[in-house]
């Protein structure tokens, strides 16, 4: 949450030691952190006062006047319309060569056949920087200001406002005097309230650290005398206590329809807040200052000289102040006369009562509702005006009395109202203030370090807490009352006073120290496996990418995954951003293709990209509480060149075979044994070009070349293909392979080549010679040849035997043997022949 | 005889001076000096010369034998000398061809900084604890000390799975969880890294998924000074020993009293800059004291023992470190950004 504070208000309130920027600095070490500071000086030059000696008509023009204007050395003929541009009054001129904050320059013009020398202007152009509102009348001064004086020193137009990022638990610092007492508390300036603030009950119920009171401010001149008895004509009921438990009526009577003073305007604009009238800116004033909402309804417009605060029924509805004829939700709270709902409680009032040009007299609410009620209110209609913002975090309980009696008498002066002395009440809240235990002894447990006792007594003082010993027994020294106001709605337990004491005692005032090590760190023994993975995939030229968790159900179609396959029917989410980011990816697939997409798009040949991350199924179970599964996996992927080409050979493209060895590789690094591949017909991948990973008797993953379809569909060329491995299945199948000594003899090496018929696949001719041949190290098929001398319909499949005796040198006869038997068992399980 | 020895070592002579080839000189020496060469021949026939003659000539013979071998060596040296120059030569290639092409494959940079950051962590006594992605309201917000209707809240936008399960909005439900795993044993100290989910627009500081670090560490008389501690050791060794720390109070339900690490701006090093909001530092980790109701849930009894937690973004301080200034390319995966990383 945000707020703005104008520096010249802070500075009515607490007249702290410091710069604007220093002050910032120290708000913000203080844990209200001032996220912008800015210089708010109107740019106004040429503008100054000036004293009209005399005025005349306007030849041409009837609704203007030709005036002489006099500013001490110099005299000006200007033409004006205003009604304050009158004989002897004081105005502003803005002077030939000014320029106005908007950007508007000003010079000689003529106006209807006249010269004008410069313009008489008004608050809005020369103050605000913004056009005139319809018939706004030019500034009249003070009869006795001198002529001459530039707007500048007229006015206190050289300000800062401090742009507040509030944190929740500040919403004390909704308010100018909010913030003012916590820059009293940390910089040791007394706080100056208004007269009429200071019955509000700032410091709790004994009030032992109640602020000074303070002189009477140019805004609070016409607070007193205005008080005269009158019959209270309007009741207030409260059937819904737990909604709203307090509401407060304060008649103004009388009140001429206006602008506010020029100094509150500009506040609230500075504050964030657009001014609209004397009555609503006196209202809105009072909230900006004391953080307590205020609403005017229209005095004689509610019905049956009663307000009650309820609960909405069946069907109500209320025309609410944008023009919006909104239905209200039953068991909505809701301010209603005896006709029924006049304004939506704390987030909008309604047409029908709103303060108009005409109204005459006004009833100020000042109440307190529910925060969550409002928050879910004004969540429901999107409205959330800065009053809704306050009530949601709970406004000061104490404080409704005083902010209607300061509107009460910001409005006596800005429109002439008066207000009737007393107000009507219904108060159902009992007492919010709370006490509680603090033990100095846990300050210096939980931070570390030792706060004596005075310094807490100190902060929560100025704080405005009320402190009180306890009767000490047994020597438990350290230990008091900390009885806390209740607008600190923060403020619940002994861990909050501590923190108060840590903010205000300050951050930087802490030591750094280290931890007692002795404790053994360092990362679980799988994770520490799952890195080593990462790096040998990286060894093997993978580069690493991260892609989103969150999936399109298009992304899924485009894969066109099997019904039965449990990646066709992904977890989803219930209120995505977009339909884009809607369900939570059951497979890594989806992201890799994304990312080969997006590389070909940018002209790459090729790309091999791996990922390690989580994917999603759904909960096995329908309970509402019940987690989707949570499984992490593995998954390759290429496409394009793999390999670049150089003068001295040719690049290598992406294929089946190439993701294969790399599967294969890491397998091998993971000390898995040697997986075996079975063709897999189904999508996402080519029917022809794909395969189950299958090692021992458990599937650990799927290899293929994309589907031609998918590969049409989203556009991707160079064979992309995929494979995913269960990091589950591999972590638990890898194990530690235990040295072998280095064999003392040298290998020998013997190529075979047979002839087969086609259909017999290659890896069964290899399993077979594997397991055929004795002492064999490894075998390699080094070349396939289907052209003559080899038949039709047969391939000749050549492989190189590394023999690796352990305890001997081979002899030919023994290799000779071999080669027969592997030859024998090729020919009786493939009709092979040797190839000659 | 003799004159044959002489005619004989004229002709050896010359013509292993003209001799070519290694093959070649070897064929003289067989044929000279071998066992049935013509010098050994020479040899067998003393004994047919008178006695007095015998040792002069043997001593001829043997000078001659002498004679030819070394000659036999000396060419055989400069033969092999002119053989190897000529094959240096021959073998000479253009250095300024290129090499062939390797191209080694890499981390991503947010695994990269992880390992830095949880290098650090373990230095400092922490380990690992994995945590789910997908969470219970429960675990997400209530036992970390934020009631439904709670305006923390509001702080962040969640995407829900049902009614009453989310997609975690930060890793301190990873607290709770590694707590309880725990049951109660001390000290605790973990780092919770992983995937957390917000509810915002991808732009260029936002990104609906991204990473945090958490950290949690309890004991009895763990304190607010530790925390500062840890911090500023993590800070600077992550970030450069130059870089200062500060903790600023800020709030989060689940730790009191609460905190934001500050580092100082690594544009301008503190001087101010657009980056840092003219403020010349830069936010960087939310911590604080763990909430006694945080710790209760854990099943901790916040009378004996305290502790302390923070997080942060892992994207976040991934950007700082490397200058990356637009999240959504962690995440696009272009080669040419994914090939910066692969170094040490």
């Amino acid at each position: 949450m945000t707020m703005k504070v104008p520096w010249n208000w802070l500075r009515e309130y607490v007249d702290v030691p410091w710069e604007p920027e220093e002050a910032a600095r120290q708000l913000t070490m203080i844990g209200l952190e001032v996220e912008n500071l800015s210089r708010e000086d109107l740019d106004v030059s040429q503008v100054v006062s000036a004293r009209i000696l005399q005025t005349c008509p306007h030849p041409g023009r009837e609704d203007l006047r030709v005036g002489i204007l006099d500013v001490g050395e110099k005299r000006f003929s200007v033409v004006s319309g205003a009604p304050g541009f009158r004989e002897g009054n004081v105005v502003l001129l803005a002077r030939p060569g000014a320029v106005l904050p908007g950007g508007r320059s000003i010079g000689v013009a003529e106006v209807g056949g006249v010269l004008s020398e410069g313009m008489a202007v008004c608050s809005n152009e020369v103050l605000l920087g913004q056009d005139p509102r319809p018939h706004e009348d030019i500034i009249v001064l003070p009869g006795d200001t001198t002529p001459g004086v530039p707007v500048q020193e007229l006015y206190d137009l050289d300000d800062y406002v401090l742009d507040l990022d509030l944190t929740v638990n500040y919403s004390h610092c909704l308010s100018v005097l909010g913030v003012a007492l916590e820059a009293s508390a940390f910089s040791g300036r007394p706080l100056v309230l208004p007269e009429v603030l200071k019955s509000w009950d700032w410091a709790g119920p004994t009030g032992s650290c109640r602020p000074q009171p303070r002189e009477q401010g140019h805004l609070s001149q016409k607070e007193e005398g205005l008080r005269r008895p009158e019959p209270f004509e309007i009741s207030i009921e409260l059937p819904d206590t737990d909604l709203c438990p307090r509401y407060l009526g304060k008649i103004v009577r009388h009140v001429t329809y206006g602008y506010a003073p020029l100094m509150v305007e500009r506040r609230l604009l500075l504050a964030g807040m657009r001014p609209v009238n004397a009555i609503v800116d006196a209202t809105n004033y009072v909230m900006l200052e004391t953080g307590q909402p205020l609403h005017a309804f229209d005095f004689d417009k509610l019905r049956g000289g009663m307000i009650r605060a309820r609960r909405s029924r069946q069907g109500e509805s209320l025309r609410t102040i944008d023009g919006e004829m909104r239905l209200i939700d039953p068991g909505t709270l809701v301010i209603a006369d005896s006709s029924g709902p006049v304004a939506i409680a704390g987030v909008m009032g309604g047409m029908e009562t709103e303060v108009t040009p005409d109204t005459r007299n006004l009833l100020i609410e000042s109440a307190w509702f529910d925060p969550l009620s409002v928050r879910l209110t004004s969540q429901k209609l999107r409205l959330r005006s800065e009053a809704a913002i306050r009530f949601e975090k709970g406004v000061d309980p104490t404080a409704q009395g005083a902010a209607a009696e300061r509107a009460a008498c910001l409005l006596a002066g800005f429109t002439g109202g008066q207000p009737q002395a007393g107000m009507a009440e219904c108060d159902r809240i009992g007492d919010p203030s709370k006490r509680i235990l603090f033990r100095t002894a846990e300050v210096d447990r939980s931070l570390g370090l030792s706060i004596p006792e005075e310094e807490c007594r100190r902060i929560f003082c100025s704080l405005g807490f009320d402190v009180a010993d306890l009767n000490c027994r047994d020597g438990e020294d350290g230990q008091m009352h900390v009885t806390v106001p209740p607008r600190r709605v923060d403020i619940k337990e002994e861990v909050d006073l501590v923190e108060e004491i840590a903010r205000h005692h300050g951050f930087h005032r802490f030591r750094e120290e280290n931890l007692p090590s002795a404790v053994p760190g360092g990362p679980p023994r799988e994770l520490a496996r799952e890195e080593r993975l990462k790096d040998l995939l990286s060894s093997l030229g993978g580069l690493e990418v991260v892609t989103s968790s969150l999936l399109s159900p298009g992304e899924l179609e485009a894969l066109g995954w099997d019904r039965d396959d449990p990646r066709g029917s992904p977890v989803t989410l219930k209120n995505p951003l977009s339909s884009y980011e809607s369900c939570l990816r059951p497979s890594l697939l989806p992201g890799l293709l994304q990312v080969l997409g997006h590389n070909q798009k940018q002209r790459a040949r090729g790309l091999v990209v791996w990922e390690m991350g989580r994917v999603f199924f759904p909960a096995k179970d329908n309970l509402p509480d019940s987690l989707p599964l949570e499984v992490k996996e593995l998954a390759l992927a290429s496409y394009g060149i793999v390999h670049q080409g150089s003068w001295m050979g040719e690049e290598r493209q992406s294929s089946f075979y190439y993701v294969k060895g790399l599967v294969n590789a890491l397998l091998e690094l993971l000390n898995v044994d040697s997986p075996i591949y079975l063709p897999r017909a189904g999508m996402p991948f080519h029917p022809g070009k794909s395969a189950r990973i299958v090692v021992g008797s458990s599937t650990v993953g799927e290899i293929g070349e994309m589907h031609p379809e998918s590969q049409i569909n989203l556009g991707l060329t160079g064979l992309p293909t995929m494979a995913w491995l269960s990091l589950e299945a591999l972590m638990g199948l890898s194990g530690e392979r235990p040295y072998a000594a280095v064999p003392r003899f040298m290998p020998v090496e013997r190529d075979l080549a047979v002839v087969v018929p086609e259909e017999v696949p290659a890896g069964a001719v290899l399993d077979c010679v594997r397991r055929t041949g004795r002492s064999l190290e490894d075998v390699m098929l080094f070349d396939i040849w289907r052209k003559p001398p080899v038949p039709k319909g047969a391939k000749s499949l050549a492989m190189r035997l590394i023999y690796q005796p352990r305890d001997r040198t081979l002899t030919e006869e023994e290799l000779s043997s071999d080669r027969r038997r592997i030859l024998e068992a090729l020919k009786r399980d493939f009709e092979a022949k040797p190839r000659v | 005889m003799k004159d044959s020895l002489e005619a004989l070592w004229q002709r050896a002579r010359s013509e292993i001076k003209e001799s070519r080839s290694i093959e070649e000189l070897e064929g003289l020496r067989v044929r000279y000096l071998g066992k049935k060469g013509e010098v050994t021949a020479l040899l067998k026939r003393v004994g047919a010369l008178p006695k007095e003659e015998r040792p002069s000539f043997g001593a001829r013979v043997n000078a001659l034998r002498t004679d030819l071998e070394g000659l036999l060596e000396a060419s055989g040296k400069a033969i092999h000398e002119s053989l190897l120059k000529e094959r240096v030569r021959r073998e000479s290639i253009d250095v300024t061809l290129p090499g062939l092409p390797v191209d080694p494959g890499g981390l991503h940079p947010l695994t990269k900084a992880l390992r830095e950051v949880l290098s650090i962590f373990y230095g400092m006594g922490f380990t690992v604890y994995e945590s789910r992605e997908t969470e219970t309201d429960e675990m997400n917000f209530v036992k970390l000390n934020v009631a439904p209707g709670h305006p923390a809240r509001d702080m962040q936008e969640t995407l829900y799975l049902t009614d009453s399960t989310v997609l975690r909005t930060h890793t301190s439900p990873g607290q709770i969880r590694g707590m309880l795993e725990l049951n109660g044993k001390l000290p605790v100290r973990f780092v919770v890294p992983g995937r957390v989910y917000r509810r915002d627009a991808a732009d260029a500081s936002h990104y609906p998924v991204f990473h945090q670090v958490e950290g949690l560490a309890i004991d009895v008389n763990v304190t607010f000074c530790h925390l500062k501690g840890v911090l500023a050791e993590f800070a600077r060794r992550f970030f450069g020993n130059e870089a200062k720390i500060r903790l600023r109070p800020s709030y989060f339900p689940f730790t009191e009293p609460s905190a934001e690490l500050d580092v100082s701006c690594m544009l301008c090093r503190g001087e101010g800059c657009p980056a840092c909001k003219h403020s010349g530092w830069m936010e960087v980790a939310g911590c604080g004291m763990v909430h006694p109701n945080v710790l209760r849930n854990g099943g901790y009894d916040p009378r004996y023992v305290s502790g302390f937690a923070f997080g942060f973004g892992l994207d976040r301080v991934t950007m700082l470190k490397y200058g990356i200034d637009d999240v959504r390319i962690l995440f696009q995966n272009d080669k040419r950004f994914l090939s910066q990383w692969r170094g040490l």
